[in-house]
């Protein structure tokens, strides 16, 4: 019997827990030619904003050992753009689309719920982002005052009743209390975690490797620091938690849905493998049929903190 | 667009600056157009991470061959790799270079470092009036047999005139300037930024239109990721989906 992968989150339920990180999969169908999108979970969009944002200079990234460095400045073309042209696509789709939105100012982000709010039948979610390590009126510099990103929080939760996962990273301070306050100001859902700060030197002329100096990292060289920021909120909070952090093979989606995930957001392994999503969808699939489990709840969240590694 | 398991064929050094990569790929070389490129994943190792971008060098039936410098050490482990190694490739992915001139135009294709693959196989395919190669120095020239087939006037620069002209490959440009028209003339270029923004300033200066293929750091290869980003005349465009072909009058000449 094929193992039952629905996941449940709130009042949503989606088919599997496999969906995208926002910005590694583009704003509309940029994987089509190697993805299925209505075999995936939900699909998170790259950051939107009110305005079209131009982006950050040249060069952007950069590769490191495990991973990568990326400072792209949250380049898009606006709210409008994306209502107009993106959501269309969407609705034809049978799969939950799940928005990321940032803003320079608690307005931004309120205009940008408002609007969202009008498009309830295909954005069955948003993820505030919270903490984009790259750009200076918005994400981790601009909303370091907690109070600013409480603000955002409950902005967004005025102007609409869809799904609101905060996105958070370790560079906002506590991940735990910022976590307990987000909560309280009516997010229904985190996600963990975005990028960490990083920065590499070109030695042959002592400059960065990317333009903006530092950059978000991602891939697995973050995955240890993420699963330990997932296991830690699930212990803590009852709260749906869309994890991400170096998610490259099946084996680390096991992990993070072992200690309570309830999303998996594929990132920079798309980018390595186009297919990831899916490559990982079928590795959960397999590791289920031989492990006997014949829903995914019943290892969700199975984490035994006593029990021996098996080598 | 597929992202499919090849073997290698051959991989062997060419000369002092390049080597040549073969292998056997039905989707892989299916509507494939000079100026695309191919973006392989060289190990499965987590350093190097990400995949390498190459150009298509020839495309003969299923058999592609790519032409590669070692300009990193991703490139420096493909080039030790033996027949029968594993590599995951997807392609074609990009916009190609124009095929053929405008009417009435003749074509000066000027090629310097990776940008010499796949001019040469734009030249092999639809021909050109001339084809501009500019390097270092004589060890770095392709051999005779690789450009047998290119149909079209080769002209050589070196730097160190140990072949062809003295100088870079703009010397060869001036060169042809004085002997045609220049508002017959039409240029395609792929090479380092600089060789290439030399080339623009002069067809900005006699009115010549043309194309320039931009390489820059790749991830993801299809438009997602916004890393490989060229400013044009409508702001940052991916080079990876809305290139690597740029048309000059979109470019700036700082490329950038």
């Amino acid at each position: 019997m094929k193992p039952d992968l629905t996941t449940k989150v709130g009042r949503l339920t989606f088919r599997n827990p496999i969906t995208v990180a926002s910005g590694t999969f583009g704003v509309k169908d940029e994987y089509k030619p190697y993805v299925d999108y209505e075999k995936l979970g939900a699909v998170i969009t790259k950051t939107i904003t009110v305005r079209p944002r131009a982006g950050n200079p040249m060069p952007r990234i950069c590769e490191t050992a495990g991973g990568m460095l990326n400072a792209i400045g949250l380049q898009n073309k606006g709210l409008q753009d994306f209502l107009d042209h993106k959501i269309p696509y969407f609705a034809k789709i049978n799969t939950p689309l799940i928005v990321n939105i940032a803003g320079e100012t608690t307005d931004d982000f309120s205009q940008m719920a408002q609007a969202l709010n009008r498009e309830k039948e295909v954005v069955k979610a948003i993820e505030i982002n919270l903490s984009c390590p790259n750009v200076e009126a918005g994400g981790v510099s601009g909303n370091k005052k907690r109070g600013k990103i409480l603000d955002v929080m409950k902005a967004v939760k005025d102007k609409t009743d869809i799904f609101a996962f905060a996105k958070l990273s370790p560079e906002l301070g506590d991940v735990s209390e910022i976590a307990s306050d987000v909560i309280q100001a009516g997010a229904d859902g985190l996600s963990l975690i975005n990028t960490l700060k990083g920065m590499a030197v070109d030695i042959h002329t002592r400059g960065p490797r990317i333009a903006n100096i530092t950059g978000g990292l991602s891939g697995p060289a973050i995955k240890p620091v993420a699963l330990r920021h997932v296991y830690e909120i699930k212990k803590s909070f009852k709260i749906p938690v869309i994890a991400s952090g170096g998610i490259m093979s099946a084996q680390d989606a096991l992990e993070f849905l072992i200690v309570g995930a309830d999303l998996l957001a594929v990132g920079t392994a798309s980018f390595v493998n186009p297919r990831a999503t899916l490559d990982i969808l079928d590795g959960i699939l397999q590791y289920c049929q031989k492990n006997n489990i014949r829903h995914l709840d019943e290892l969700r969240g199975t984490f035994k903190a006593n029990a021996a590694a098996s080598h | 667009m597929s992202d499919v398991t090849v073997a290698i064929l051959e991989n062997s050094k060419v000369n002092a600056k390049y080597y040549k990569l073969v292998f056997d790929s039905k989707e892989l070389s299916k509507k494939v157009a000079p100026g695309q490129f191919l973006n392989a994943q060289l190990t499965d190792t987590l350093d190097p991470f990400l995949r390498r971008p190459f150009s298509y060098y020839r495309v003969k039936a299923s058999r592609i061959e790519v032409l590669y410098e070692i300009l990193g050490r991703g490139t420096g482990l493909l080039s030790q790799m033996k027949k029968g190694t594993a590599l995951r490739i997807n392609g074609p992915l990009g916009l190609p270079f124009t095929p053929k001139a405008p009417k009435g135009k003749k074509r000066v294709l000027i090629a310097g470092g990776v940008g010499v693959p796949p001019l040469v196989f734009l030249a092999e395919q639809f021909g050109t009036d001339y084809l501009l190669i500019g390097t270092k120095s004589k060890a770095e020239v392709l051999p005779k047999s690789e450009l047998a087939k290119v149909k079209g006037k080769i002209l050589y620069s070196t730097n160190d005139g140990s072949f062809g002209t003295k100088g870079f490959v703009t010397t060869l440009l001036e060169e042809i300037l004085r002997k045609e028209k220049t508002e017959n003339l039409f240029i395609q270029t792929c090479g380092p930024n600089v060789m290439m923004q030399a080339v623009m300033k002069i067809a900005e200066r006699e009115g010549i239109q043309g194309e320039a293929s931009i390489d820059k750091t790749m991830a993801c290869g299809v438009g997602a990721c916004l890393g490989c980003m060229v400013m044009t005349t409508d702001g940052w465009l991916p080079s990876c989906t809305r290139g690597p072909v740029f048309d000059f009058k979109h470019l700036e000449y700082q490329i950038r």
